[in-house]
């Protein structure tokens, strides 16, 4: 199925928007028979830990740099080749634009 | 209207100009006067972009003689070629003047809030209209060595911008970086005029293309155009400026940036199907061009993921989003010698690249925005010292949320929407390089569920305690880019129809361009 050819279709905006809608108001349904003794703020909504006590947000808030560390332990190795040539330095900088005009250039010239 | 329409190309650059020369004497009597001052004149500048636009897609080409009797006036009696600057607007230059517009009148707004704590606001107002100036210069100019003067003037005015507030270390820093660079692609543009000057006696562009004969030193100024504009686009392995300069400069300073790394693509682009077209190795450039494209692509957001500096992040992904745009316009440019393959999968391919020119600008915009925000009210960029912001910054939140859905792709977004036409069509070329996109895409809405939840999820934290959202021209900078997305995502056929598709034919239409300003005239 080609968009050029046959439009947006399954993939139109306004279908997903209404199925979104319609998936709201099932979701609603569902909360809505829950339970109605539900109170925020009160004791009904601490959070329980095995009956440890629960450390502060700051302790309990994931941080950015915790995150996919599995997969950057996985691709050390590649992150090793790929972080050393962003050095911060602009001579750096210059001479990659010069080599890789140049490498450009010379393929251009020879290839067509 | 008509008197309106006919001087618009020179009126949408000359305005700008001259607020930006204004400035300085109406900020000295009051700083309302002068913010309604840029903002009234960027208004009145995305009016003549749309009337222009309107004028274009209806009527064909545009040109704009300085000088002359006549604005079509292209070739004087006596002459065989064009002697004056000429502006040719066609349907892709419209396009970029749509993005240029838009984002300059978002940024202002938006930086009227966040500038609002730093001294010489002028001088930042003053600094953006001529950033304005030289992208839409850019993108209008029909003439080689104008183009060159306003990619100065952009470059120049966007490094100021960038090394704005002094008082923050890495900000000169990330300013003398993009300067340096910018100023040695310069070089090499100018370089690369003069060796086409010395060859053909002629700077207008049509006037190139028609008398172009692919020769030795037009493949060395090739090689010099395209060097040059994919370091200023930010395309790897010329990429790593990128990154410096985004993250320090001021928010509103970010998403204009990009934009003027659009116009930078815009004029890659225009080099390589208008001024050289079907006179070079169709083959060989566009695989060029799709190498750049799966570099910028794949390391764009490998590199992106580990970042903790949530505008370096995001700076990386404008580096990995603008390899979409050359895969798609690469494999366009492949196969234009190929009808057949031309009207299969490669026009798509154009055509995806270049909603996806827009939806990038808007979204990047977007989410650079809603990174200045988070700065704006932490007072810092590290997500490590983020957390539970969605409590507070609700609009933010949301903003954040439609940008970030964009660029992944995900559907109904218009990111997607772009996305699933180069998908399409650069499968038919290389399936490789399609699933390449792909993998690319999923890693990209990694990257942002990572930003997402280390800033905006959680409990809230002590620090944050008494954070607010933030100001009101603040959010309505955001809602403006946001509203444009939302309504690109719920009609993008609507938006290929009208913007997309006569740009993407404006570039392939080589002969087209050509003939407006040279006419029947026989060099």
């Amino acid at each position: 199925m080609f968009i050029s050819v046959f439009g947006y279709s399954l993939w139109n905006p306004v279908i997903w928007l209404i199925v979104f809608v319609i998936m709201a108001v099932v979701v609603y349904l569902f909360r809505s028979r829950g339970q109605e003794q539900y109170k925020r703020d009160t004791e009904q909504t601490r959070v329980f830990l095995s009956g440890e006590e629960v450390p502060g947000a700051e302790k309990v808030n994931i941080r950015a740099h915790n995150i996919y560390w599995g997969f950057f332990e996985t691709l050390k190795k590649y992150y090793m080749v790929l972080v050393k040539p962003h050095t911060g330095i602009i001579n750096d900088y210059v001479t990659w634009l010069v080599l890789v005009t140049a490498l450009g250039a010379v393929t251009l010239y020879i290839v067509g | 209207m008509s008197t309106l329409i006919l001087h618009s190309p020179i009126l949408i650059i000359a305005i700008p100009l001259l607020v930006a020369f204004l400035i300085p004497l109406v900020g000295r009597a009051s700083e309302k006067a002068r913010n309604t001052l840029v903002i009234s004149a960027l208004v009145f500048v995305e009016f003549l972009v749309i009337l222009l636009a309107r004028d274009v897609f209806v009527n064909g080409i545009h040109v704009y003689t300085l000088g002359a009797v006549s604005a079509d006036l292209t070739v004087p009696e006596h002459f065989i070629v064009p002697v004056r600057i000429i502006l040719e607007v066609d349907g892709m230059s419209v396009f970029m003047g749509l993005i240029t517009a838009t984002v300059s009148l978002a940024a202002a707004i938006y930086s009227i809030a966040f500038m609002r704590k730093e001294t010489g606001r002028d001088n930042f107002y003053t600094l953006l209209m001529l950033l304005v100036v030289g992208m839409f210069g850019m993108e209008f100019t029909g003439d080689m060595f104008n183009l060159f003067v306003f990619l100065e003037v952009a470059s120049i005015a966007g490094a100021s911008l960038a090394a704005f507030r002094l008082r923050f270390a890495d900000s000169a820093e990330g300013g003398l970086k993009y300067v340096v660079l910018s100023s040695i692609a310069g070089l090499l543009v100018l370089f690369a005029i003069g060796l086409l000057y010395s060859q053909y006696n002629v700077l207008n562009m049509a006037a190139i293309a028609s008398f172009i004969q692919y020769t030795a030193l037009d493949k060395i100024a090739l090689m010099l155009l395209v060097g040059a504009f994919v370091m200023k686009l930010g395309g790897v392995p010329l990429h790593m400026w990128t990154p410096d300069t985004y993250t320090v400069a001021p928010a509103g300073v970010t998403a204009m940036l990009v934009a003027a790394s659009q116009a930078s693509m815009y004029a890659l682009f225009r080099t390589c199907f208008t001024i050289y077209g079907g006179a070079l190795n169709l083959m060989t450039v566009g695989w060029i061009i799709i190498i750049f494209g799966i570099l910028s692509m794949f390391i764009g957001v490998t590199m992106a993921l580990p970042q903790t500096d949530i505008k370096r992040l995001m700076a990386y992904h404008a580096i990995s989003q603008s390899g979409y745009m050359l895969l798609g316009v690469g494999v366009g440019l492949a196969v234009l010698g190929n009808p057949e393959a031309l009207n299969s999968y490669g026009i798509t391919a154009m055509i995806g690249s270049i909603f996806h020119i827009m939806n990038h600008a808007l979204y990047k915009g977007l989410l650079f925005l809603t990174a200045g925000a988070l700065f704006y009210v932490t007072g810092t960029r590290d997500l490590n010292k983020m957390g539970g912001l969605a409590h507070k910054m609700k609009f933010t939140t949301v903003f954040f949320i439609i940008g970030a859905l964009s660029i992944a792709g995900i559907p109904p977004f218009n990111g997607f929407a772009s996305k699933v036409l180069i998908y399409e069509s650069v499968y038919q070329f290389s399936p490789v390089l399609s699933i390449i996109a792909m993998v690319v895409s999923i890693l990209t809405l990694a990257s942002f569920a990572k930003a997402f939840n280390s800033a905006f999820m959680g409990p809230e934290l002590p620090q944050y305690a008494n954070a607010r959202e933030v100001p009101k021209s603040m959010i309505i900078g955001m809602a403006i880019l946001a509203s444009v997305i939302v309504f690109f995502s719920l009609c993008p056929g609507l938006v290929i129809d009208w913007l997309v598709e006569p740009a993407a034919n404006a570039l392939v239409n080589q002969g087209l361009y050509i003939n407006t300003v040279m006419g029947a005239v026989v060099p």
